[in-house]
């Protein structure tokens, strides 16, 4: 289920400092031996500028249900 | 009424025509009201991003006035430009209406401090609420003519009533896990929630424009879909962005839950009212990872990495709803290119 593969990455780079490195130095590297379908994989691109932070910047603001 | 030019490709106003043509046929159903009914229902009309809210017309960087009226409008348009208007701009604005009475609702029963409630009382928003849903009867009511068959109208109905009752059970679910613990909530329920409630209303709006247009029971799907997956998208969105400006508060305690919560001004009362919005049951999830059976979670605490994580996990959840609504627009789109006005109004320009 693609709803728990974003989960899972996700949950692992926040806890895992060296692969939160790596990520930092070559996201399509890390991204591409994942097997990601290329809608996750593109979503998870879309999150890198926030997971290699460590933390969270400015998400884009949301367009309906404001 | 007269014809709309559906090409606003390069328009620095690109609804502006559509919101002028829906809310002449807003108001033209509001004037029989009795004035003491009448100002307050405009009043809630002109809530930020309702039809009324003149201050939003053809604003850019954020969603138009009026929508979801715009929503059924557009889709209409794109698959029978050539449709009568007059029953096309009255199912829309009954989906602007039915859309504001359920958020009236949801204000109530989420006990929500907004402007209307501070100056109306929710007695009269309630009664605003129940006014709305008649109007939006009467709206499609008024579509039938001698060359739109009653059918049609029973159609519109049933497709209406429908998708409510999703949204009504949808609401049920949320009001009810507010008495839950986050523990006993997934992520899936939390998104099946989402479904129920923004996705079949998203769905309503695309599936009355497209029974308005007369399309086939398959065109008819691939909007209901269309509907569903932005709703799912946008809910979790908005979901995430709640969360995340709670975080960006100085004033908010890392203890959500049954403990202290302190809460600014900016904050929504969904998250005082321990609402198991998505993001927040990925951060109970990640730190249930990470704590063992001797060092439990301390009564629904969380901290800030969990949460951040939360909202990471969940933002990325709505962007692949955001990703299948695009395909299904793509599969539509095979057919024939959506207007530059729906692309923008759906958030694909």
């Amino acid at each position: 289920m693609e709803e728990r593969q974003i989960q899972e990455f996700v949950h692992r780079i926040s806890n895992d400092e060296a692969l939160r490195k790596e990520l930092i130095s070559d996201p399509e590297q890390v991204i591409a031996r994942e097997d990601f379908s290329p809608s996750v994989a593109r979503i998870l691109m879309k999150l890198v500028p926030h997971l290699s932070l460590g933390a969270l910047g400015a998400l884009p603001m949301s367009w309906w249900f404001s | 009424m007269t014809s709309v030019m559906d090409d606003t490709q390069g328009s620095k106003e690109p609804f502006e025509v559509y919101q002028r043509m829906l809310r002449e046929r807003l108001q033209s159903f509001l004037d029989p009201l009795h004035p003491m009914l009448r100002s307050d229902v405009a009043r809630a009309l002109q809530e930020t991003g309702k039809l009324f809210d003149i201050t939003q017309t053809g604003a850019r960087g954020s969603v138009p006035a009026g929508s979801w009226s715009l929503l059924t409008l557009l889709i209409a348009l794109h698959i029978a430009p050539e449709i009568d208007l007059l029953h096309v701009s009255s199912a829309a604005i009954a989906v602007e209406c039915l859309i504001c009475a359920l958020d009236l609702l949801d204000d109530v029963e989420d006990g929500d401090q907004t402007s209307l409630i501070k100056e109306l009382g929710p007695a009269r928003v309630l009664n605003v609420s129940t006014a709305l849903l008649m109007l939006a009867q009467r709206m499609i009511l008024s579509i039938a003519r001698p060359e739109f068959p009653a059918a049609h109208i029973l159609y519109l109905l049933d497709a209406m009533q429908e998708l409510l009752l999703v949204a009504t059970t949808g609401q049920q679910r949320d009001l009810l896990a507010e008495q839950r613990t986050v523990e006993q909530m997934t992520v899936e329920e939390c998104i099946g929630i989402a479904a129920e409630k923004a996705g079949a209303l998203m769905s309503l709006a695309c599936r009355m424009g497209a029974l308005c247009a007369g399309a086939d029971d398959e065109v008819c799907e691939h909007y209901t879909l269309l509907g569903q997956l932005l709703g799912i998208a946008h809910q979790l969105d908005n979901d995430c962005h709640d969360l995340y400006y709670l975080l960006q508060d100085e004033s908010v305690t890392q203890s959500m839950g049954e403990g202290v919560f302190t809460i600014s001004k900016h904050s929504k009362t969904d998250l005082i009212r321990s609402k198991k919005t998505l993001p927040i049951v990925l951060a109970a999830e990640s730190q249930r990872a990470f704590h063992s059976e001797d060092s439990p979670i301390e009564n629904g605490s969380y901290d800030q990495k969990g949460l951040q994580e939360g909202i990471m996990a969940g933002w990325g959840i709505s962007l692949l709803y955001r990703e299948r609504a695009r395909d299904q627009l793509n599969k539509i789109e095979a057919q024939q290119p959506v207007s530059h006005a729906l692309r923008l109004l759906l958030g694909f320009a």
